[in-house]
């Protein structure tokens, strides 16, 4: 469902935040992305989501191509930024209202996904209030919500657990596995590996910008006798 | 002092648009700077100057040359400090830094001293161009010694200080007697308000004193000036300082001086006392977790996306304090000193064979009419920088702009639209209120509106494009993303020049071509029909692609 193949992406024509990076997310599969800090990898994920363009490349999403026929590939998408800090002056309802609107969610079908969204997050009671008034935590909640309001088929999610409380962030790795079983597919980066460990069918490693490593988290252990994931991805990326 | 240096470096870079900003379009700066310096600032500078010196000259008959300098000073130290309190009220209070600056250990005068400092030198930059120009031209025009240059530009750099100190200290005093009010939001709308409120009332105060601008004239050339007495008591260090110019004597500059530091040091010592309490507290508002929210949900149907965003600007522009007073409420205060500049002409042969002009169909008086109502409308559009702001104001999440999928002539449209409401709306009151007082008539009302309401339309198109070459996108709070806005200033000085070219080949072309006013204003009509047309397709190819291209 996601192809990107020998994308190229250099900032201000000295600094190549990525060279020739391929990998795809076939549908009903779980893709971690992990890297240092740095690596490309929220470069990656703006280049998914059209946010920025590629110098080279292509980039396939749901099977629209991001350039030639962006709204529909952005119609496909359920974005998740790394920063949940927009809109602060929006109530919650206001917020997800447009979205809606924006996405075309069917009146019916949008009051009962935000009802069972906001129940699952414990965020019904503040979805009347100000954004500006929450939590870091519920401003990531709302996000996710958001993202998740016009069942979209490719999930893009730059650190999605960031900032949410143990209950929720369980909440939506179960959403993730669920969506995923109904042939869907799930993008996500992250730095906690654990997270990727007990998650991910399939792991993408990246550093300064090239692909490190692509493939099950089984093989990676088989390729590096058993040791532990951290170990391997602290080997592998100080190499 | 070197803590106090730091800081003021480190405020001021915040307000200035980042080096990535200024380096992502270099041309596009160096170009729009030519087109600001030379198409605005030299020419206002030199208008001043000449105007000083002209006056300056008149009235040394008289035997009080200074008279007209020192009025000019007093005038725009008055403006300073109408315009300063809203900046300083945002800059102590409601700036995203404070959170960053009260944790540290820094005592309240460093801050304050330091945030005053800094919003001095971002703000003053103008002002100091006008004051410089204003002493040139009293230096020249009263043939004063080598040695006045030197206090000219002293007084060039320190004039500023205390209309921004009153400011500061009216700030302190409010903000310390409100502080039981904790939500920023209500105490930065207040304040606002109370800026608005501050500007209303002088206005009315100077209407009602039934001075106008003959009385003034004679009062220029009188030795005991009445209004210069007034305005000394409020501004008493100005007097000193142009007396040191106008008596070459070295105390006079000192008691000038010792008057700045005195007034900053009562302000610090305010500080001292009155900061931490009033600032300390002042949160964002009360916590989530309102019931109803069910109910709120039950409600949600489906609309166009058109419309929500639409919705959605209109509350940001409204809830953002910063961007209400600044782009909603300074539709509403640019009329009134409109109105006081109608009411200071007093019964002058000029305004009456105006109102003559227009009953009687006079070609001149209407093309000037029509000129002006083009001209105010362009101009307060560029001002308000709804438009020249729209990109710029989405600012760190300006990428929600391009992950939705919602085309970008779209958003532009959307963002050109809440401008046209906003801009277009107020100047139609004033328009269908000038022609009401003027009794023009229907048909005259109705060009005068869409003409009007057309150049609203190519100012938003235009101002959006503008903003798209380099919105500046990295800023702490919202003021930061209007002040020191090099895209909003280059967009007003565009503004001013290609309405004053329109104006200018306008009438010129009336006066010495022959042809009639109707031809010309049909000319206009078509002119702006064209400009329009421009701005769009500039939204609808240059400014997409600029989108499309930014990095974000």
């Amino acid at each position: 469902m996601i192809k990107f193949e020998n994308v190229t992406k250099t900032y201000n024509k000295t600094v190549k935040a990525l060279d020739d990076v391929s990998f795809n997310v076939k549908g009903g599969e779980i893709v971690g992305f992990i890297g240092p800090n740095g690596s490309g990898k929220t470069t990656t994920m703006k280049l998914l989501t059209g946010i920025i363009k590629p110098d080279k490349g292509k980039i396939v999403v749901n099977g629209f191509n991001i350039r030639e026929d962006p709204i529909k590939a952005k119609e496909s998408i359920g974005y998740i930024a790394d920063s949940p800090d927009m809109f602060l002056r929006l109530k919650g309802t206001e917020f997800l209202q447009l979205i809606g609107d924006i996405y075309h969610v069917p009146t019916e079908d949008r009051k009962e996904r935000i009802e069972t969204l906001s129940e699952k997050f414990g965020l019904t009671d503040a979805l009347s209030s100000p954004m500006m008034s929450y939590s870091h935590g519920m401003r990531q909640k709302i996000m996710v919500i958001a993202a998740l309001l016009h069942k979209p088929p490719v999930w893009i999610l730059d650190e999605p657990m960031v900032g949410l409380d143990p209950k929720s962030a369980f909440e939506l790795k179960q959403l993730m596995r669920d969506h995923t079983k109904e042939g869907n597919a799930v993008f996500f980066s992250t730095h906690v590996l654990e997270v990727a460990e007990k998650l991910c069918d399939r792991v993408v490693i990246i550093k300064n910008g090239h692909i490190l490593y692509n493939g099950t988290l089984e093989d990676l252990e088989k390729q590096n006798k058993n040791e532990s994931l951290e170990k391997i991805f602290l080997e592998l990326t100080e190499k | 002092m070197k803590m106090y240096l730091r800081l003021v470096s480190a405020l001021i870079q915040g307000v200035e648009p980042s080096d990535k900003e200024k380096k992502r379009n270099k041309i596009f700066y160096i170009v729009m700077s030519i087109i600001a310096g030379f198409g605005i600032m030299l020419p206002m500078t030199f208008f001043v100057g000449v105007i000083i010196y002209a006056l300056t000259n008149s009235l040394s008959g008289f035997g009080t040359q200074q008279n007209g300098v020192e009025l000019f000073l007093h005038l725009i130290s008055a403006f300073s400090f109408i315009f300063g309190l809203n900046v300083i009220f945002s800059v102590f209070y409601f700036a995203g830094d404070i959170e960053n600056l009260l944790p540290l250990p820094l005592r309240p005068y460093q801050i304050i001293g330091s945030k005053f400092t800094a919003a001095l030198i971002s703000e003053s930059v103008m002002e100091c161009l006008v004051i410089i120009a204003a002493l040139a031209g009293y230096i020249i025009g009263g043939g004063m010694p080598v040695y006045s240059w030197l206090i000219a530009v002293i007084g060039t750099i320190t004039l500023p200080i205390i209309p921004l100190v009153y400011c500061g200290i009216l700030c302190l005093i409010v903000m310390y007697f409100t502080r039981f009010v904790k939500n920023k939001d209500t105490v930065n709308k207040i304040t606002g308000i109370f800026t608005f409120a501050v500007i209303i009332g002088i206005v009315f105060l100077i209407s009602q004193s039934g001075f106008d601008t003959n009385e003034l004239i004679k009062a220029m050339s009188a030795p005991d000036n009445t209004v210069l007495a007034v305005m000394n008591c409020i501004f008493p260090h100005i007097q000193f300082l142009i007396n040191s110019m106008e008596l070459s004597s070295i105390w006079q500059i000192i008691i000038y001086l010792a008057i700045n530091a005195a007034a900053v040091a009562v302000f610090m010592l305010l500080a001292q006392v009155m900061y931490f309490p009033s600032v300390i507290g002042i949160g964002q508002g009360s916590g989530a977790g309102r019931k109803g929210s069910k109910i709120s949900i039950q409600k949600m149907r489906q609309r166009r996306p058109s419309v929500t965003y639409l919705k959605k600007e209109f509350s940001i522009l409204f809830r953002t304090p910063a961007y209400f007073t600044n782009c909603v409420m300074i539709n509403l205060i640019w009329p009134a000193f409109l109105y006081l500049i109608v009411v200071m002409q007093g019964q002058t042969n000029f305004l009456e064979s105006f109102i003559y002009g227009i009953h009687s169909g006079n070609e001149e008086t209407v093309l000037l009419f029509m000129l002006g109502v083009t001209a105010a409308s362009v101009l307060v559009t560029a001002v308000n920088c709804i438009a020249s702001s729209a990109l710029t104001r989405e600012g760190k999440h300006f990428a929600f702009i391009k992950y939705i999928p919602l085309s970008y002539i779209t958003q532009i449209n959307i963002k050109a639209l809440v401008s046209i409401i906003i801009s277009g709306s107020g100047m139609l009151i004033y328009v269908i209120a000038a022609c009401l007082w003027l009794n023009t008539g229907i048909k005259f009302t109705l060009f005068s509106c869409l003409l009007s309401l057309l150049s609203v339309s190519f100012a938003t198109y235009f101002g959006i494009y503008m903003d798209s070459v380099n919105p500046k996108l990295i800023w702490d709070d919202e003021l930061n993303a209007l002040r020191g806005n090099y895209n909003i200033f280059f967009n007003m000085a565009m503004a001013i020049v290609i309405e004053a070219v329109i104006c200018a080949g306008s009438y010129l072309l009336f006066r010495f071509t022959g042809i009639g006013s109707i031809t010309i204003l049909i000319m206009l009509f078509v002119l702006i029909m064209i400009m329009n047309a421009v701005s769009y397709l500039l939204c609808d190819y240059r400014a997409t692609k600029n989108i499309e291209n930014m990095l974000i």
